[in-house]
């Protein structure tokens, strides 16, 4: 009899996830990935970018670079889409796929809803756009302590300040992520500096702007949205194979999903309104209570975010950072193919 | 408190972990099922002739997706039942009535809007999943689980109760088993259109929204299920707008009573203004087409439909219901292969959306996760202590409502005829209904309903010009029916008004009181504080009428409202009161919430004199609202500041004593002061103590009977807190009031109460208790 698979909710990171510890990323565990990669890098080739491989491969990173739009995402996109193609499918078992921001649209392609070339047509388009119709941007604030515990000061500390800010002339602010125990703003560039100033200060360097990212999951996205919808297919979108989990929370079951819904919000909602990942998390865990959490690669960024969202929820008893370490430790339920020994357990 | 009650309570309120250690897993417990055995085996082997609709799903307007959606649903709610078994059969879960054979009323939930209040059959667990998928972020799986196992964090009831439920969903939590739900479904229906008429806008619900209330075909039996089908056709059949579905989820048997070939039909079937539609329940197809034929209905016509649905109910009443015992294996075996997921399953097959083994998938799928989520949710934390059970009881107190400030003409212009009246002392009836037209002036959402009170201004002259001043929809004279009338206040509660519903006489309460003891009391309490249905019921009644006698007219017991946690009910004993007490009443409905009952010795409506002829002891000018008395909750009078004796006392018993007092005096040299509480609900405890404080000597009035009265209550609190006060009681004989000359006979009188009095002080002094 063959053993029992574990199930897993498999997560997609966002477009922040590819840093400088990441170098060489597909090098090392994806060589062996030619079909994939040679799409991508012709996709990039045709456009007159740089291709993928060659931005993986280079010998320095640079964070001017790196992080832009147009560079990042199809970057990022490819080293998770080559994590979910090499998970073990002898010993995993896909319960449900959620991802944050970018991650959605990888997440889309990990369940088939597009296909490759569908897939890296719209990672690239929605990187150009957010690109070259930058606007605003983000900064993000820890609204937790040391011990991942709430921190209501905090909290409120930010709730004041943005909404005393919104009253200033040209100044917008948002929500855009809700990211385990951090707050991710969108705002234009004068509210983000005051927010900045006025928002809760520390711990480190926090708040932290994000570079070269703009106001993404905020209403200042419309432009975005609507150059997006006139150059992107909307007849591309099928049904998931696997349970999708979207930034609002919501379950797209195979079969059961419109695909006009599911293009509606791909296009529509999730680049203008607030992503919440805690809640596509909650709800994955909830309704679908997984073995284990994967987390693609690149990078193990959102392990931390996930850790606390265990924490916001209490589960499986993790009521602190010291508990989910100590869960890790002894029986890893956060899986990040961006660490190499937690890859080892998926891969 | 004792010490080992401490030590218990302290143990009992200490927060721990729940233990992990010996807890079996849900995913290794076995149950025995024959429901999904033929499944399973009638799927693998395509054994699926005779199964699935005739129509396609493009026949009734659903796309593929939509069906499958449907069909996930279903495939949960059933996954659920056996579920619910398998944590019963671990020792993990409570409660295993299921919704197993009804699972096509799914198609309900896609027919309808999620803005559309939905009062759920307990069978409705396909409804509710299947709505939570209009909402993002829903859990339906995970929420029936914590439900099950009695978690404090099951999101409807915390623990409290397992009932189908949901704010976001609009879905109030209650139970259908006596269809105690209906006439609540039909108040709420009425209400919108009662909002139209009224001009009222901040209402819960949208203008064009209906109302559905599922309930099995034994429920229908009920007289509460008659009662409130019959209101909705009163109403409808004089044109009046009654939005609402009733769905009859009919599997033919009541636990073990089968409800007769035909029954529901008979009597459904051919109702005044009651559309009626058949559908066959086991066919999500034709379901469908039904639930869109009567959203459609009831939407357009805003008049009432009545759906039949033909289902099964597959496995026992509940888990621990062994159907051997009244239906034979034959029969047994031909309700299982009436499996609705059968069809429903057979119709996706033949129409080529998904094949048996998708189908499998889905099934075993959905099993398997649910066994992962059980086994996390049994550990989710339980309710550990009185008082996190007790949170809810009463509901969250709000911050703002509806409320307008009163122009002076208008006021005027309202109060024109009485204007030369207004000046001069008046009873009470005269003085609350004054009262009940500031009010209304006040709040634009208060609709008073009851028997004869608009036309007529009701038996006693209370709401004398109401009807003249606001108009029929605002002051309704209702059908002849207390269980309507208390579901028409909770109904318009629901939607944000203010109902002040009355009850024509105390003896006719009973016979509905569980609208406020089942229904309006305990909706804080299972929806943990989501829901709330504010309102006032007043009632006449108590002893003591000259002309008009009889224990029909004259009830003089209460017990049945006096132990509902939650209840407020006020008994003012004169007319100045009674118009503080009722304008605190609508503070405690509209900013507490509360559910009040406003109890009115009919006997005093029209008292003008105190000890004699002409003295107009017992009237009041009125004050208008703000310049007025202010008598909060829990505050007590107290008359007099004698130290010999303190009687305790209330409506009624609160004027006798006053005469009483003066004889004492008078007569016996006693020096008494007389409390009138006011307040029976909650019991004014601090309020009592602190007036009977310097007196040795305390005398209960209570023209209640014996058994059952406050007098029991307030004894038991004078012995455990006042051992050294000497109490005693002088309480109605446990007897039904006569009609005639004898009428008072078995009540405390002015006399009586004078020599209970006299003995009172007169035992202290040889025992010195």
């Amino acid at each position: 009899m063959a053993a029992v698979k574990k199930s897993a909710l498999v997560v997609c990171p966002g477009r922040g996830a590819y840093t400088r510890s990441e170098l060489g990323y597909l090098l090392r565990n994806h060589a062996g990935e030619r079909d994939l990669l040679g799409r991508v890098d012709a996709w990039r080739a045709r456009g007159g970018q740089r291709t993928v491989s060659e931005l993986d491969a280079a010998e320095r990173f640079s964070l001017a670079t790196y992080s832009r739009g147009d560079n990042a995402s199809l970057l990022t996109f490819a080293c998770s889409l080559a994590d979910f193609r090499s998970l073990d499918s002898d010993a995993i078992e896909v319960a449900a796929i959620a991802g944050n921001s970018l991650g959605w649209y990888t997440s889309l392609a990990c369940a088939g809803v597009l296909d490759l070339d569908d897939a890296i047509n719209l990672v690239n388009t929605m990187g150009n756009l957010t690109h070259k119709r930058r606007i605003g941007g983000q900064l993000v604030f820890p609204l937790t302590d040391e011990e991942w515990r709430p921190d209501a000061g905090r909290r409120e500390r930010l709730d004041a300040a943005v909404a005393d800010i919104r009253q200033r002339s040209g100044c917008e602010l948002y929500t855009s992520v809700i990211l385990g125990g951090i707050a991710v703003m969108a705002g234009t560039d004068a509210a983000l500096d005051h927010l900045q100033r006025e928002g809760p200060q520390g711990p480190g360097r926090f708040p932290m702007r994000l570079e070269n990212h703009g106001a993404y999951h905020s209403p200042l996205m419309k432009g975005v949205r609507d150059a997006a919808r006139e150059l992107l297919n909307p007849g591309c979108f099928t049904s998931p194979s696997v349970p999708l989990i979207d930034g609002n929370g919501r379950i797209w079951r195979p079969g059961a999903s419109s695909r006009r819904a599911l293009r509606d919000y791909t296009l529509g909602t999730q680049i203008v309104e607030t992503y919440d990942f805690s809640a596509a998390i909650r709800v994955g865990l909830r309704e679908l209570a997984p073995d284990c959490v994967i987390v693609l690669g690149p990078g193990d960024s959102l392990g931390g975010a996930i850790g606390q969202i265990l924490c916001e929820m209490g589960w499986l008893g993790v009521d602190s950072k010291i508990a989910f370490a100590e869960i890790q430790e002894s029986r890893p339920f956060v899986l990040s193919m961006g660490r190499a020994e937690q890859r080892a357990l998926a891969a | 408190m004792g010490f080992v009650a401490s030590v218990a309570r302290e143990t009992r309120t200490r927060r721990s972990p729940v233990p992990d250690t010996g807890r079996r897993a849900i995913r290794d417990v076995q149950i025995k099922d024959n429901v999904h055995a033929k499944f399973l085996a009638r799927i693998s082997a395509n054994a699926l002739k005779n199964y699935g609709s005739r129509l396609s799903p493009a026949d009734v307007g659903l796309t593929d997706e939509q069906l499958v959606g449907i069909f996930h649903s279903q495939v949960l709610s059933r996954q659920v039942d056996r579920m619910a078994c398998k944590l019963r059969a671990a020792n993990e879960g409570y409660y295993t009535v299921g919704s197993s054979g009804h699972e096509c009323n799914a198609a309900f939930a896609e027919a309808f809007r999620l803005s559309d209040l939905s009062f759920l059959h307990y069978r409705d667990a396909a409804f509710q999943i299947h709505r939570s998928k209009e909402v993002a972020g829903q859990t339906p799986g995970w929420d029936l689980l914590l439900s099950l196992a009695a978690s404090s964090e099951d999101p409807i009831a915390s623990g409290r109760h397992k009932v189908l439920g949901s704010k976001l969903l609009n879905i109030p939590p209650q139970t259908s088993t006596i269809a105690s739900h209906m006439p609540k479904a039909v108040g709420a229906a009425l209400s919108i259109g009662l909002a139209k008429r009224i001009e009222f806008t901040e209402t819960n619900f949208p203008a064009d929204s209906v109302v559905i209330c599922s309930f099995g075909d034994a429920s229908v039996n009920h007289s509460t299920a008659q009662g409130a089908i019959n209101s909705a056709c009163w109403n409808a059949f004089q044109g009046i707008e009654v939005p609402i579905a009733f769905i009859c989820e009919d599997n033919g048997i009541g636990i073990s009573v089968r409800t007769p070939d035909g029954w529901i039909r008979s009597q459904f079937a051919d109702r005044a203004v009651l559309r009626y539609m058949p559908v066959n329940g086991l066919d999500v197809l034709e379901t469908y087409k039904a639930a869109v034929a009567a959203e459609d209905f009831v939407r357009r016509e805003r008049k009432p439909v009545f759906v039949h649905m033909h289902c099964v109910r597959l496995q026992g009443h509940a888990g621990t219901d062994v159907q051997t015992s009244y239906r034979t294996r034959e029969e047994i075996d031909a309700i299982e292969n009436q499996d609705p997921l059968l069809h429903t399953a057979a119709t996706l097959i033949g129409n080529g959306i998904l094949t048996g083994d998708d189908v499998l998938d889905t099934y075993n799928g959905v099993e398997e996760t649910l066994a992962r989520m059980a086994d996390e949710a049994v550990k989710r934390p339980k309710l550990e202590s009185p008082e996190e059970i007790m949170a809810s009881i009463v509901p969250r107190t709000r911050e703002t409502w509806p409320q307008t400030k009163v122009p002076a003409d208008v006021r005027a212009a309202a109060f024109a005829e009485d204007e030369l009246l207004m000046g001069k002392p008046q009873h009470m009836a005269r003085l609350l209904g004054w009262c009940l037209t500031d009010l209304m002036l006040q709040h634009e959402n208060i609709v008073i309903a009851g028997e004869d009170v608009g036309r007529k201004g009701g038996v006693y002259g209370v709401t004398r010009k109401l009807q003249q001043r606001f108009g029929a929809d605002r002051v309704i004279d209702t059908l002849l029916d207390e269980q309507s009338i208390l579901g028409l206040g909770i109904g318009l509660a629901h939607n944000n008004m203010l109902p002040i519903a009355e009850i024509q006489f105390l003896a006719y309460l009973h016979n509905a009181e569980d609208q406020l003891r089942g229904e309006a009391a305990t909706l804080s309490f299972f929806s943990s504080r989501q829901y709330s249905n504010p309102m006032i019921v007043r009632v006449a009644g108590l002893g003591y009428q000259q002309g008009f006698g009889g224990h029909f007219h004259n009830d003089n017991s209460i017990a049945v409202l006096r132990d509902v946690p939650g209840i407020v009910i006020a008994c003012p004993s004169n007319g100045r009161d009674a118009v503080a007490m009722m304008r605190e009443c609508v503070r405690l409905a509209l900013e507490e919430q509360r559910v009040v009952v406003f109890l009115e010795p009919i006997a005093r409506y029209m008292t003008r004199d105190l000890h004699e002829p002409g003295d107009r002891g017992w009237t009041a000018v009125y004050e208008a609202p703000e310049e007025g008395s202010v008598v909060a909750l829990g505050d007590v009078h107290t008359e007099g500041r004698g130290t010999d004796l303190a009687i305790v006392t209330y409506g009624n018993g609160y004027y006798l004593s006053r005469q009483a007092q003066k004889t004492l005096l008078e007569i016996h040299g006693v020096a008494a002061r007389v409390i009138d509480m006011r307040w029976l609900a909650p019991l004014p405890e601090e309020a009592l103590l602190a007036a009977v404080s310097g007196c040795r000597s305390v005398l209960i009035v209570d023209e209640c009977r014996r058994t059952g009265s406050q007098s029991e209550s307030l004894m038991a609190l004078f012995a455990e807190t006042r051992p050294n006060v000497h109490a005693a009681r002088i309480a109605a004989d446990d007897s039904f009031i006569p009609i005639g000359a004898a009428s008072t006979l078995t009540l405390p009188g002015r006399e009586s109460i004078v020599t209970r009095a006299l003995q009172c002080i007169e035992s202290r002094g040889t025992a010195d208790c």
